[in-house]
């Protein structure tokens, strides 16, 4: 653990957090700016069909609340599960160059693991979307 | 005290140059775009507003802010106004961590040619990247339309997946440099550039950067012919131009990072550094200006297929080989 | 007060707000995006405390790929958001009884300890460091940790297809 240089914490010199801070601040600055030009030269005619949404040119049909299906579900825990693992790697891989062969071993038994976890959805099917060709 | 506060002044005016140079960017990469896919498709793209349509940026910023902004009946209103926010400013912040050369000496002081040098820089782009999800996924939820919301799924279920691939593309690329911070990892490759000794981890990552961007032949969020905009189907006005400028910056960020990764970053022979960089950058946008002219859009099993059967797996075995060839070597 | 410490409690108020406003919502959605900061809160709050690397995989893993799950699940489920009050009244008792007993719990752990009032020497984990340090120390726990990952693919695998049903055939994947 090193000790913190607070030293330069506002130093403007410094490519540190501050000026991330700064850029961060800027930016939102920038993206309320145009929010609000807009909103101020734009035109303003509300209207009844206007403010109805785009359904090719017909009237909606009913609530655009629709449920996702459930592959989407999949997806997206797999997506967490893999990520996890990510993490893991680029913590490792951060310190890969001390950490040598031992270091190795325990990461490829890790992601081989992992690739055959992902191995298994694949032949089950996980993976599948829509219907087979062939079939 | 008066050279602290010449420091900030500097500091505002990198800051000013740098957002500057990207959002100036992205409206004439919109042009170029145009231009050169109407070269592709034999025809002659804008070519009224100036010569060679060049002053069509102008006329389409002007467009933009003088539309009237449009909130559907039934949308939700905070979220329909934090979904391009979200958008434009995650693509905006990504370059922070961009090096754009080594530094400038002004007034004695070593000016940094880049706005912040984290030693998680990477992460931060990675972190930053999984945010903007939500601009895509909220948008199209919020918006109340059907079609926007067919769009917001596919768009968040294909960036997510994308995601993975990009992280763990740029693995071995970390263990090459030993560092996260994109400072170190330009440094380290003054000797010679990493698609050299790493040109699966390019291609993985290039593909995914495409796929993250939305651009064909992975534009199934926004695919006209079947779903008029996708997920901003339903935005009008500036709030429109802020998904806009989110993609045009998302693809110039793209392309720097691809330099900064694979290309060297600002290291070149003769011209400045940061000329090198914006070389770097433009031939790659122009590069996926290219494949967007001419590739088919994927069918979306083939989208998930290619990010789940092939990249993922092949960046996890080029992890573990990197690794080995490494150590071996020394 | 040093610097550190007020940019602590103002993240810290942050991060409690944004929970507070997180848990009374109504609309989930809503709930999801405050929730968001939160988390994005606690990863600065990391920062702050010196693990860069831990508060960027915050932010990823918690902010982009929990929360992703979240709202992925809440639009699956999704039901017309009620209209009745979050908590009825008969209800307000307790919640108050234990968040008073909480917080005099919290503030009598914190007086009684005898190091209550020492200062944080502020340090900084590099992610090379807590690599080392992770895989040094805690490797047989990674192990461990990638075969839970694994019973969870499958887990999920079982729960995400429909039993007896071809999954070529629901709906979903027309989308």
């Amino acid at each position: 653990m090193d000790p913190v240089n607070t030293v330069g914490l506002l130093s403007p010199w410094e490519p540190g957090i501050f000026s991330l801070v700064l850029f961060g601040a800027l930016v939102v600055g920038i993206i309320t700016v145009l929010h609000y030009i807009s909103a101020v030269i734009g035109e303003q005619k509300p209207g009844i069909e206007k403010s109805r949404v785009y359904e090719s040119g017909i009237i909606p049909t009913g609530s655009a609340r629709l449920r996702y299906p459930v592959p989407f579900f999949l997806v997206a825990i797999f997506f967490l599960i893999f990520d996890i693992e990510g993490a893991f790697i680029f913590a490792w891989a951060a310190a890969m160059g001390d950490l040598g062969w031992a270091g190795w071993f325990q990461i490829s038994f890790f992601i081989i693991v992992l690739l055959i976890g992902l191995l298994y959805i694949w032949r089950k099917g996980g993976l599948e979307w829509g219907p087979k060709p062939g079939k | 005290m008066t050279l602290w506060i010449s420091g900030y002044i500097l500091l505002l005016v990198k800051f000013g140059l740098v957002l500057g140079c990207l959002l100036f960017l992205a409206a004439y990469l919109v042009w170029a775009e145009r231009k050169l896919l109407a070269r592709l498709q034999i025809r002659y793209g804008p070519n009224r507003a100036g010569k060679f349509g060049l002053l069509q940026p102008i006329a389409d910023a002007v467009k933009m802010i003088t539309k009237e902004d449009i909130i559907p009946a039934e949308a939700d209103q905070s979220i329909f106004l934090l979904a391009p926010t979200v958008v434009a400013a995650t693509a905006l912040l990504m370059f922070a961590v961009v090096p754009f050369g080594e530094s400038l000496a002004i007034m004695g002081q070593r000016i940094p040619l880049v706005i912040t040098d984290l030693n998680v820089g990477l992460l931060f782009i990675f972190a930053l990247s999984s945010l903007g999800v939500y601009g895509v996924a909220l948008g199209g939820w919020a918006s109340n339309s059907k079609y926007s919301l067919l769009g917001g799924i596919r768009g968040a279920a294909q960036m997510i997946s994308y995601e993975l691939a990009l992280g763990l593309s740029l693995v071995p690329v970390v263990m090459l440099a030993g560092s996260f911070s994109l400072v170190d990892i330009v440094n380290a490759q003054s000797g010679y550039p990493y698609i050299l000794v790493q040109p699966v981890s390019f291609a993985v990552f290039f593909i995914s950067a495409m796929a993250e961007s939305k651009r064909i032949p992975f534009d199934l969020p926004e695919a006209e012919n079947e779903l008029g905009a996708g997920y901003h189907t339903e935005y009008s006005g500036m709030r429109f131009g802020l998904f806009f400028i989110g993609e045009y910056v998302h693809i110039q960020v793209l392309g720097a990072l691809t330099a900064v990764f694979f290309l060297g970053g600002w290291h070149g022979p003769f011209l400045p550094p940061f000329v090198w960089l914006l070389v770097k950058m433009i031939f790659i946008a122009l590069v996926m200006i290219w494949i967007r002219g001419t590739l088919p859009r994927l069918r979306y099993d083939q989208l998930m297929a290619l990010g789940w059967k092939v990249l993922v797996p092949v960046s996890l075995v080029n992890i573990i080989v990197t690794g080995a060839v490494i150590l071996m070597v020394g | 007060m040093t610097i550190h410490s007020i940019i602590f409690y103002l993240l810290s108020s942050v991060v409690i707000v944004s929970t507070g406003i997180a848990v009374t919502r109504r609309d989930l959605v809503h709930a999801v995006v405050y929730l968001i900061f939160t988390f994005f809160g606690t990863a600065m709050i990391f920062y702050l405390l010196g693990a860069p690397l831990l508060a960027a995989l915050e932010v990823i893993i918690y902010a982009g790929a929990i929360m992703v799950l979240f709202l992925f699940i809440i639009m699956m489920i999704r039901t017309e958001p009620s209209t009745a009050p979050l908590i009825p009244p008969g209800q307000w008792w307790p919640v108050i009884g234990f968040c008073l007993l909480y917080i005099t719990a919290g503030f009598l752990f914190m007086y009684q300890e005898p190091d209550f009032w020492v200062f944080l020497t502020p340090a900084m984990a590099t992610p090379g460091a807590f690599g080392r340090f992770l895989f040094q120390t805690h490797w047989l726990s990674i192990e461990i940790i990638s075969l839970l990952l694994l019973i969870a693919v499958i887990g999920a695998l079982v729960l995400g297809k429909p039993a007896g049903k071809k999954p070529n055939k629901t709906n979903g994947n027309r989308i």
